[in-house]
């Protein structure tokens, strides 16, 4: 009998709707590829269900904070239940953009110079006396501004001048205790989702697929952008060079195993205006709805979203079977 | 098992956009919901208080006389309630509403009447009745997000007119209308009593002068009166209808007796009303003619009078229990209505807060609330919000200002900080 799988979506984050449109897109394509499926939204119920029903693995469908951030990951860790995606860590340090980028730059993948602030250094150490050096800080204006820790690029925007700046770091930190203040590079936005992983023993199973490139009509991809289809155009393959597409593959590659992540990853950057690419962040829980990026690239490559769900659920059976 | 998503149809794994995205009617881009709010209406968990919905506690309603007065519509009225009716309604619930109108002191027969589905529909079919794209019409500021809703969809040019404690400010109204002009404006829209979402009234005086203004510039007045009847403190006001009988006036079922049956009224002046059936005939031919027999049956006798007066008491505690946990917990920062009745108050923070991103803070702590830039046309009232009183039991509505205080006093330590370092964004000034 084919496997027991738990489809985990919904919860609590403020990406519920999303994360329930991939899950339920997930369900369906597991159970045509044959498999028992269980899908289960998150709420405390989860850990007696999970317990009750014993799946043979789970498949996290989950976006933003529970599920990107290690913590079912380390739950499900705790309760023996096999999982897809990244694991802990990898999640951990993914979901925390100032502490990826840091990885980052000591690994010497590309990426926008920035400043982290938290709510702290603005309530207890004076940090608003400082906002005049922050452009000198990060190369000058335009700047992203957006919060450390959460998905969906809710919370984020662009500021072109020093009048703004206050502004959306209270927005930002609206989202999170934390908001990355990053220069804004022009240029080619690019997703580059990435599959497989280098397993226990070394072997490298890493597929990077083609870059999907993103043009939104308001000129950002934001949140709203995000989630109503006919605000953005996409593009898979990417209208860029070869060169330029091999650039952006390399380095989404290194990121991926830069992170440690494994099974799954989608790592968004922008190729400036002479095609280098640069990291904005890895995400290792992707949308897996009918507008997400990680299901447009998988067609671009001639694989099936069906190819795709199966692919990560036998990763984690394999790991189920092999102990690891 | 504790799925509770839609259910999955999609077995393809075809990416499939919406393929009508660019067909749909261009004044469609205009009332779009907001993602985001969508997105933390649905962000619940159980212990979650709800603060944002406007839903009346129809539990009070007794569900057995209810059940009665479907029963007897039945029984007694089978065929015509499972009828097609006529477009304006039954002339039993017309004449029923006619009675319901001379109680607070407008005559009228049952002809000046049609009946809707709900006031909202009356909006709409208002709207789509006066409305060529560009006109210009005026609202209060803030004011009902689904007459905002209603009117965007036929894309006029709306104008706020903002209210202190009286409702209404008519020296501003009156600067307005001399800009626009005789007839510079197709109508004057106004929710007269506890007005959603300020949850002020507007004072007998400000009454008569906006009907001098109206007939001095020959604009159409519409009052909005859900609330009316919800009266907890102080004498009753006279409705606008019943001082200039060229008044639309907007009435509903929804708060004296259930939203479920949505039913509704509008009375205007014999010619408009003509246009309004006309434009109804092509919305929908007619009304549930079974809710229609259902109201008539549950308004004869007087129970009904003692269900609204015990609703109208449960209304009023919960009013005393926000105000009263507002004024413990907020912060000095704060200033918020004192309403009379109705289900709402509204709270202004200083300028430089953005209630919307509070939202997602307030989420996590178990606490909705709504931002108040939504009862805006313009986004104007991004420091306010909206707090609904009429749902939560009083215990609820207690700890759930309590925990929205938290969020509100954290984000203000975040501004102070800002402030004290003179690096503060400058926002417009609020509204009321």
């Amino acid at each position: 009998m084919k496997a027991k799988i738990a489809v985990l979506m919904g919860g609590r984050s403020l990406e519920r709707e999303v994360s329930l449109a991939s899950g339920q897109r997930v369900a369906a394509a597991l159970e045509a590829a044959g498999y028992r499926v269980l899908p289960l939204d998150v709420t405390a119920d989860l850990v007696g269900t999970l317990r009750s029903e014993r799946p043979d693995a789970a498949y996290i469908a989950l976006h933003g904070k529970y599920g990107e951030d290690g913590t079912i990951q380390e739950l499900l860790e705790f309760l023996g239940v096999p999982y897809t995606g990244p694991g802990v860590v990898a999640s951990a340090l993914a979901w925390d953009k100032s502490v990826a980028k840091h990885l980052f730059a000591q690994k010497g993948i590309p990426t926008p110079s920035w400043i982290t602030l938290t709510a702290d250094a603005f309530k207890e150490m004076g940090a608003a006396t400082a906002l005049d050096l922050i452009p000198d800080a990060v190369g000058g204006f335009p700047v992203a501004v957006k919060p450390a820790r959460q998905g969906s690029a809710l919370g984020l925007q662009r500021v072109d001048s020093a009048e703004g700046l206050a502004d959306a770091l209270l927005t930002a930190l609206s989202y999170d205790t934390s908001a990355v203040v990053e220069r804004w590079i022009e240029g080619t936005e690019l997703a580059v989702s990435v599959l497989g992983g280098i397993d226990a023993d070394g072997t490298d199973t890493v597929t990077v697929l083609p870059p999907v490139e993103i043009v939104p009509a308001a000129g950002l991809y934001d949140f709203s952008a995000r989630v109503n289809a006919g605000d953005v155009d996409f593009f898979a393959p990417a209208r860029i060079t070869p060169e330029a597409a091999n650039a952006a593959m390399a380095v989404a590659r290194e990121v991926h195993i830069a992170l440690g992540c494994r099974d799954v990853s989608r790592v968004d950057l922008v190729l400036d205006e002479e095609g280098r690419p640069f990291v904005l962040e890895c995400n290792t829980s992707p949308g897996m709805t009918e507008t997400s990026l990680l299901p447009m690239a998988a067609e671009a490559a001639d694989m099936t979203f069906q190819d795709v769900v199966s692919r990560l659920v036998d990763a984690a059976l394999t790991r189920a079977d092999s102990g690891t | 098992m504790c799925f509770q998503g839609k259910v999955a149809l999609m077995g393809t794994a075809r990416v499939v956009f919406d393929r009508w995205h660019n067909r749909y009617a261009q004044r469609l881009a205009g009332v779009r919901s907001s993602a985001v709010r969508d997105l933390f209406a649905a962000a619940s968990r159980p212990d979650m208080i709800s603060l944002s919905g406007g839903m009346p506690e129809v539990s009070r309603v007794p569900h057995d006389v209810v059940a009665k007065a479907a029963r007897e519509a039945v029984h007694h009225e089978g065929a015509a309630a499972l009828q097609y009716g006529s477009s304006n309604g039954r002339l039993q619930i017309r004449t029923l509403v006619s009675e319901l109108m001379a109680e607070i002191g407008v005559r009228l027969s049952a002809d000046d009447v049609v009946v809707t589905a709900g006031a909202q529909q009356a909006l709409d079919l208002f709207a789509k009745t006066m409305l060529d794209p560009g006109d210009v019409i005026i609202t209060e500021g803030p004011t009902y997000v689904g007459a905002l809703q209603a009117f965007s969809a036929y894309e006029p040019d709306i104008r706020c007119i903002p209210m202190d404690d009286d409702g209404m400010r008519m020296e501003l109204l009156e600067a307005e209308l001399r800009r626009l002009g005789p007839r510079g404006a197709k109508f004057i829209y106004t929710i007269p009593n506890f007005q959603n979402p300020a949850g002020v009234t507007m004072s007998p005086e400000r009454r008569r002068r906006l009907l001098e203004l109206a007939r001095e510039y020959d604009i159409l007045v519409v009052e909005d009166d859900p609330y009316g009847r919800l009266r907890f403190d102080g004498g009753h006001m006279k409705p606008l209808r019943s001082l200039d009988d060229e008044v639309v006036y907007l009435g509903t079922f929804s708060k004296i007796f259930a939203p479920g049956l949505r039913l509704g009224w509008i009375t205007a002046p014999r010619p408009v009303l003509a246009k309004v059936l006309l434009v109804k005939q092509a919305a929908d031919l007619c009304g549930s003619n079974f809710a229609q027999v259902t109201a008539e049956r549950y308004f004869q006798g007087t129970r009904w009078r003692r269900v609204l007066a015990e609703l109208t008491r449960t209304y009023a505690e919960r009013r005393d229990a926000m105000l009263a946990a507002l004024d413990e917990h907020f912060p000095p920062e704060a200033r918020w209505t004192k309403p009379d009745g109705g289900f709402f108050v509204w709270v202004e923070l200083p300028p430089y807060v953005d209630c919307s991103s509070m939202l997602a803070e307030a989420v996590e702590h178990g606490v909705t609330f709504v931002p108040g830039d939504g009862f805006f046309p313009d986004g104007r009232g991004k420091n306010c919000m909206r707090l609904a009183f009429c749902y939560a039991e009083p215990e609820k509505i207690a700890e759930g200002i309590r925990r929205l205080a938290e969020v509100v006093e954290d984000r203000l330590e975040l501004y102070r900080a800002f402030a004290a370092a003179g690096a503060l964004p400058t926002h417009e000034e609020g509204a009321v």
